[in-house]
């Protein structure tokens, strides 16, 4: 009896020691980084925007996007058929929603990352995690984060991004075709002077931007620039600022570019119901302009929003180029449409 | 009631264990990327006879990479947040004391947070930062909680609640300092979050390290077990059997502070696992300490793998934080089981 419970007991401590060291083991093994992913193709160093040096294989053909920018660009590269996985919030454009999704762009799932397989996953300072960057560094995976603030860092990045995905030509002809489109905006409005615009993020509480930002910079190709100076990214302001600071044009967001025109009219009805905004010269001229939502993402799309944002806000200018002989016209239907919409006789634009 | 046993104890501990392994198991096996029982077990084997080569890459990243190290992190914060409860419901004589309404967690995020903004790069500076911040609160809260020389439960939950507010008021002041990126990480350590990796490279190591803190914390409470249980009936009948009241207070302090600043530092504020699974516990073994601190110990971390788990799946591939889950799968259980006794 007592010399089977000590052999029992003697077998039960043989098997705890041999499951610990199991462990012990297994746990130390885990800590290593995985070299054989990495070993098996050859891989150049690259440091990315955040100045993280990350080994990327030589050729590229598993790529998961974490941001919609991010897949924008792939698709405007005509890289789509490398792009093995994005997010749930990748809408642009519509075939992007028919990847498979990782989650959202702030709590993807790293295990769905790593069930697609990629050699390359993009991320981005503008609406990652830096802990998902780390997570996923952690587990060998090469994660290159663009951190864009301004429009030439957005082109700079998706040249960057071509070249790691083996596609420099694509990379460069798209960047110097919208550049091309830039400078053509800025050819005709850069004599003029910039224009005082509220950018409004959020509404409700108003959100608006700081300089740091590439929405900021977008906004300066466009001929404006933000009432509102902050040193953070997306500043709360109160509407009491908005009042004194009296921006000329309200710039508000769409929701969904497709729906731009009718929703302009219905937003600055919507701002004239309101308290504090309907006492805004803004609102009371009709100076709202609805921006495509392209001009909340840095990537190629963009500069279609600048584009489309200095015409709304330099009409004058654009009139000019088409047609010389209707400036005159165009700018005095808009005066008679001004003077029409406003009563107040400080108004600087009835004064002229 | 049957009379507590060392023999009650300890079996009452393993049948815990073995809830606790079977959550485990489950945790091991749900999530985005589909793995079946079969090949995790194999990948362990393999792993533990040292044959790592034969296993696939991605078994190996789900497995140890990801899966792992979460459910280790996850039993260490359950463990913490529930036996540091436990700890501070005994020392304030009160049901309602946790480390989330006696303000302990908030003064922890502060802590982290000024470290984040101080010196975001040090390492282990956001874990010294937080115990620091859950220490200074907890002293804090308990001289605001005493009238007349003596601790005064309403006065002291009050005490907590205000400093619970006082130290977010500061955090929200805190938050328009810091711009974009760090914004995000802090919103989120705030919801109490476990996917945020270590510090260093040596996973390993740095588990061991929090474990080792930890057993060194819950011992040295466990330690005063059935001092508190005499405390629990009365501080003055207590000093009269002998009991160094004062000493046993001290000790379960630091220990509870210690605890709530480990948990805090590396999962964010994670709420109610601290409050409930202690009730739950005393509901189902009673209320002797020196069964309830392992019980709630155990029973914390099954919580935490259990929500974890959940906020992995529930919205696939998209993950929630483990702090929301708790929360919403706390409050209905607490309140079913509370509803419950009553009748």
């Amino acid at each position: 009896m007592l010399g089977g419970r000590t052999f029992t007991r003697a077998r039960r401590q043989i098997v705890c020691m041999i499951v610990a060291l199991a462990c012990c083991r297994a746990v130390s093994a885990a800590g290593a980084p995985s070299q054989a992913a990495s070993d098996k193709r050859a891989t150049r160093n690259v440091t990315d925007e955040t100045g993280r040096r990350v080994a990327i294989p030589f050729s590229v053909r598993h790529v998961v996007t974490l941001a919609p920018n991010l897949t924008e660009t792939i698709y405007a590269l005509g890289l789509e058929d490398k792009l093995a996985g994005d997010t749930s919030f990748c809408d642009t454009p519509p075939a992007a929603k028919l990847k498979p999704h990782v989650g959202s762009p702030q709590t993807p799932s790293l295990e769905a990352i790593v069930a697609l397989h990629p050699d390359l996953v993009l991320a981005t300072t503008s609406i990652n995690r830096a802990e998902t960057v780390d997570a996923l560094a952690r587990l060998g995976i090469a994660v290159y984060t663009s951190d864009p603030h301004t429009v030439r860092g957005m082109l700079d990045s998706v040249a960057g991004m071509a070249d790691l995905m083996g596609a420099s030509e694509q990379g460069a002809a798209l960047v110097a075709q919208l550049q091309a489109r830039l400078d053509a905006v800025h050819a005709r409005i850069a004599e003029l002077p910039l224009v005082h615009v509220l950018f409004v993020v959020w509404e409700d509480p108003l959100i608006t931007i700081g300089q740091n930002t590439f929405i900021a910079d977008a906004l300066r190709w466009a001929g404006a620039e933000s009432a509102i100076v902050a040193q953070q990214n997306w500043p709360q302001v109160s509407i009491e600022e908005v009042v004194r600071l009296q921006p000329e044009y309200i710039v508000l967001t769409s929701d969904h570019s497709e729906s731009d025109a009718a929703s302009k009219p219905s937003e600055l009805e919507n701002l004239r119901t309101r308290p504090a905004w309907k006492a805004l010269k803004a609102v009371e001229m009709g100076h709202v302009v609805v921006a495509s939502d392209e001009i909340d993402r840095p990537s190629p799309g963009l500069i279609g929003a600048i584009e489309q944002l200095a015409r709304e806000l330099h009409p004058e200018a654009f009139a000019l180029n088409a047609d010389g002989r209707n400036l005159v016209g165009a700018a005095r239907v808009q005066l008679e449409m001004v003077a029409s919409a406003c009563t107040k006789k400080e108004c600087v634009s009835c004064a002229l | 009631m049957r009379p507590l046993t060392p023999r009650r104890i300890l079996w009452t501990c393993a049948g815990l264990f073995g809830v606790l392994f079977v959550m485990v198991v489950i945790s091991l096996r749900m999530g985005a990327y589909p793995i079946s029982v079969r090949d995790i077990v194999d990948t362990l084997y393999k792993a533990a006879m040292g044959r790592r080569e034969e296993v696939p890459v991605e078994f190996w990243q789900v497995v140890f990479g990801l899966r792992l190290p979460r459910i280790a992190l996850g039993i260490l914060v359950g463990a913490s947040l529930s036996t540091a409860g436990a700890g501070f419901q005994a020392l304030l004589r009160n049901p309602l004391a946790d480390p989330y309404v006696l303000g302990v967690s908030s003064g922890a995020a502060l802590g982290a947070i000024i470290s984040l903004i101080v010196a975001p790069h040090v390492v282990g500076a956001i874990q010294i930062a937080a115990f620091i911040g859950a220490a200074s609160t907890i002293t804090g809260v308990y001289f605001l909680g005493r009238r007349g020389g003596q601790l005064d439960s309403p006065t002291l939950l009050l005490a907590g609640i205000v400093a619970a507010s006082f130290l977010s008021a500061i955090i929200m002041f805190l938050l328009t300092m810091v711009t974009g990126s760090e914004l995000r990480s802090i919103a989120f350590w705030l919801m109490g979050d476990l996917t945020a990796p270590p510090p260093t490279t040596n996973v390993l190591g740095w588990l061991g390290f929090l474990f080792f803190v930890f057993i060194v914390a819950a011992g040295a409470m466990y330690t005063t077990s059935s001092d508190l249980n005499l405390i629990l009936t009365g501080e003055q009948e207590a000093r009269h059997l002998g009991v160094n009241v004062n000493r046993v207070k001290f000790v379960v302090y630091i220990a509870a502070s210690v605890l709530t600043g480990l948990a805090v530092s590396v999962s964010g504020a994670i709420g109610y696992v601290g409050l409930l699974v202690p009730h739950v516990m005393r509901m189902f073994f009673g209320t002797d300490y020196r069964l309830l601190i392992p019980t709630a110990a155990i029973g914390g971390a099954i919580a935490i793998v259990l929500a974890d788990t959940l906020a992995r799946t529930v919205v696939a591939p998209t993950e929630l934080p483990v702090g929301a889950m708790t929360a919403l799968a706390g409050a209905p259980v607490f309140i079913y089981l509370m509803r419950r006794r009553m009748r």
